[in-house]
């Protein structure tokens, strides 16, 4: 019988937690991504404009992996000024490149062999991809400060309630891969649903699209 | 005059002859039996196809970028085969490290290889020779 009430007393207070936890989340703005036909959209960056938030890079290093000839995650956000470090996961050689305005770089990344962090001083996007396996790509979006948030896979993003101004930005957005797009949040909105329009991702230049009739996929 | 006429005669048939003795002892570098660049284009894009049709081993292809392959290939070969190339690509040992080819699927390429050469009409003697250049670099590529 004690052990049930404290049982009992563990519930009430884990309850009261969530119950903070939660009423913390009613009191923040809520954002909805959607695509043009109202489908959830995944990996939508919003960044917070006139934000107080620390404008001095982080001195973390961010990790861009390569794991199974892919970029581990697909879409990375750091802070203007921020190192990403490049690891390779995979046994074998990988040569990463970005032609991006805001950051173009190549890396040959050869197993066992680690290579110095990359620092990403410009704010913007910068896409990866890989010279020898063009399957790969990734993203990585350099904000200008930390107020940088991804959705979710209901497309959802919990947002400060000091929200006013923000960019809004998706790796298959139909406008300019660079492009930003500025967003107003009107004032006593808490909750709001966004439409961005995506395209398909071009085929890849590889064997395995080229020759997938004879492949099965 | 006659005999000015016939010191020139003598010249022009000596050097014909040279010219031609010339070309005899420049033998033809494997590059050129293949057919120079445009040869090495239609050898390795049939090798491609004989890869792109292939079960065992399209896998190590599957997610390579196929221009980048090309270039490499064609570029590579017309360095070993004596072209006016310098391949200045990664090594077969950075290529093929962490692949961990074994000599079943490494003989099936040469295999596909061969039948890329027969495709496009190499001969078969000098099918030998493009091997024979090649057969060097077998332990760059296997087993590591």
């Amino acid at each position: 019988m004690p052990f049930f009430a404290l049982k009992d007393r563990l519930i009430v207070t884990l309850s009261t937690a969530l119950l903070g936890c939660a009423s913390i989340a009613v009191s923040a703005k809520t954002l909805i991504v959607v695509d043009q036909h109202g489908s959830p959209v995944n990996n939508a960056v919003v960044e917070l404009l006139n934000v107080t938030t620390d404008r001095q890079p982080t001195k973390q290093i961010a990790i861009m992996d390569q794991v199974n000839k892919q970029f581990s995650p697909k879409l990375l956000t750091v802070m203007q000024g921020q190192q990403v470090s490049f690891p390779n996961s995979d046994d074998i050689r990988h040569h990463v490149y970005s032609f991006s305005e805001a950051k173009p770089f190549e890396l040959k990344l050869y197993a066992g062999t680690p290579k110095a962090p990359i620092t990403f001083g410009q704010a913007g996007v910068v896409v990866l991809g890989c010279n020898i396996h063009d399957s790969m790509v990734g993203y990585i979006y350099v904000g200008q400060s930390s107020a940088v948030l991804v959705s979710d896979e209901q497309g959802k993003i919990d947002l400060p309630d000091h929200v006013s101004e923000y960019l809004l930005w998706h790796p298959e957005q139909a406008i300019n891969i660079s492009e930003r797009t500025k967003m107003n949040w009107p004032d006593a909105h808490t909750d709001m649903q966004v439409t961005i329009e995506l395209v398909a991702p071009m085929p890849r230049n590889t064997f395995g699209e080229k020759f997938k009739e004879h492949h099965g996929q | 005059m006659k005999c000015f006429a016939y010191a020139q005669k003598l010249i022009v048939v000596l050097l014909l002859m040279m010219g031609l003795s010339a070309c005899q002892s420049t033998p033809q570098s494997l590059y050129q039996k293949v057919g120079e660049q445009a040869g090495l284009e239609r050898l390795v894009d049939a090798f491609i196809n004989q890869i792109g049709q292939d079960e065992v081993i399209f896998h190590y292809f599957k997610q390579t970028n196929v221009s980048h392959f090309r270039a490499g290939f064609v570029s590579h070969l017309c360095d070993v085969l004596g072209g006016p190339c310098q391949y200045d690509g990664d090594s077969m040992v950075q290529i093929h490290t962490g692949m961990h080819i074994n000599e079943r699927d490494f003989n099936h390429a040469v295999d596909l290889l061969i039948a890329a050469m027969d495709e496009v009409g190499i001969a078969h003697p000098v099918q030998n020779q493009i091997l024979a250049k090649l057969a060097p670099m077998r332990s760059e590529i296997i087993k590591i």
